[in-house]
């Protein structure tokens, strides 16, 4: 019985042929897709679907990479201000400090010198 | 494969890849029986068979370069129909549920087998699932054995052993005797 369903099945299994007009355009066709420019450099054309798809893609990564410079250069900036506050503020410092040094030692020969100037007395 | 895809052979395959027109359409009309068949099968109707058909072969000329052999070419072509086949069936099935049954052509009767019972074997072809239909379709068209089946249709072997099995079960209990006087009697 296995056998026989089998054969059954083989027989009404075996290959058919399409019509000759099919062949014949099937032939054309990939004949004509072979010749074509794209195929030549292994590049398959892209639908007006995926083009838009890739358009869309493009001009969102464009968008996210000019959104990460934008964010960069923002804050370098702020952090170069970040610098030039710290020089001036050191800048401030240096400077209060030697007008202190300089008080101090006003004040250390003015609080030293009256004994030196009265010898007489 | 069939006769017709033995007389290709890997240096009209070489021609073909090099873009001779001439080897290019012997390739087809080689292979083209095979493909189209799978996908008459497969899918039940004419006009899709002939769409995947084109696209079967359209993909292959975009991959000539990459297949090595005669027989790399007919693992290819068997692979990428019924897995396309497969997944149209999947997408139709997701989408409608239209039956495939409006015509019986798609099986042979060049044995002179009776077209009631072909009818009836094409019935019980439809309501198998995708993968099932491409595993009998792989054993008893393409008289694959499970482990090239397997390969094709990337599953294990004991699965192209279980639809085959199963299938052969189905078939046993619905198919009606070869008897011509029972087919006569059946027929208006």
């Amino acid at each position: 019985m296995s056998e026989e369903l089998e054969s059954r099945l083989r027989a009404a299994f075996r290959p058919v042929a399409p019509s000759d007009e099919f062949t014949q355009n099937l032939i054309a066709r990939v004949a004509a897709d072979q010749r074509s420019p794209s195929n030549a450099r292994g590049v398959r054309e892209r639908s007006p679907k995926a083009s838009a798809w890739w358009l869309s893609a493009s001009m969102a990564a464009s968008l996210l990479v000019a959104a990460g410079i934008q964010q960069h250069v923002q804050e370098r900036r702020e952090r170069e201000r970040g610098l030039e506050a710290r020089r001036e503020v050191i800048e401030a410092l240096r400077v209060t400090s030697q007008k202190l040094n300089l008080a101090y030692e006003v004040i250390k020969s003015q609080s030293s010198s009256p004994a030196d100037d009265a010898p007489g007395v | 494969m069939t006769e017709a895809t033995q007389d290709f052979s890997d240096e009209q395959l070489a021609k073909a890849r090099a873009g001779e027109a001439a080897a290019l359409a012997l390739l087809i009309r080689a292979h083209q029986r095979s493909v189209y068949s799978l996908a008459l099968r497969m899918l039940g109707a004419r006009d899709l068979a002939e769409d995947l058909t084109q696209d079967v072969f359209m993909q292959l000329n975009g991959n000539l370069k990459s297949i090595a052999s005669n027989t790399h070419l007919v693992f290819w072509l068997r692979k990428v129909t019924t897995h396309r086949a497969i997944d149209q069936l999947r997408q139709r099935a997701r989408m409608e549920t239209t039956p495939l049954d409006d015509e019986t052509p798609h099986l042979s009767t060049v044995d002179g087998g009776d077209p009631l019972l072909q009818r009836h074997l094409w019935r019980l072809l439809v309501n198998l699932s995708p993968p099932a239909r491409a595993v009998l379709l792989l054993r008893y068209q393409e008289d694959l054995d499970p482990s090239d089946i397997a390969r094709t249709l990337d599953m294990p072997v004991n699965t192209v052993k279980s639809h085959l099995k199963r299938s052969l079960e189905t078939l046993r209990q619905e198919m009606p005797s070869p008897e011509p006087s029972r087919c006569e009697g059946n027929s208006t």
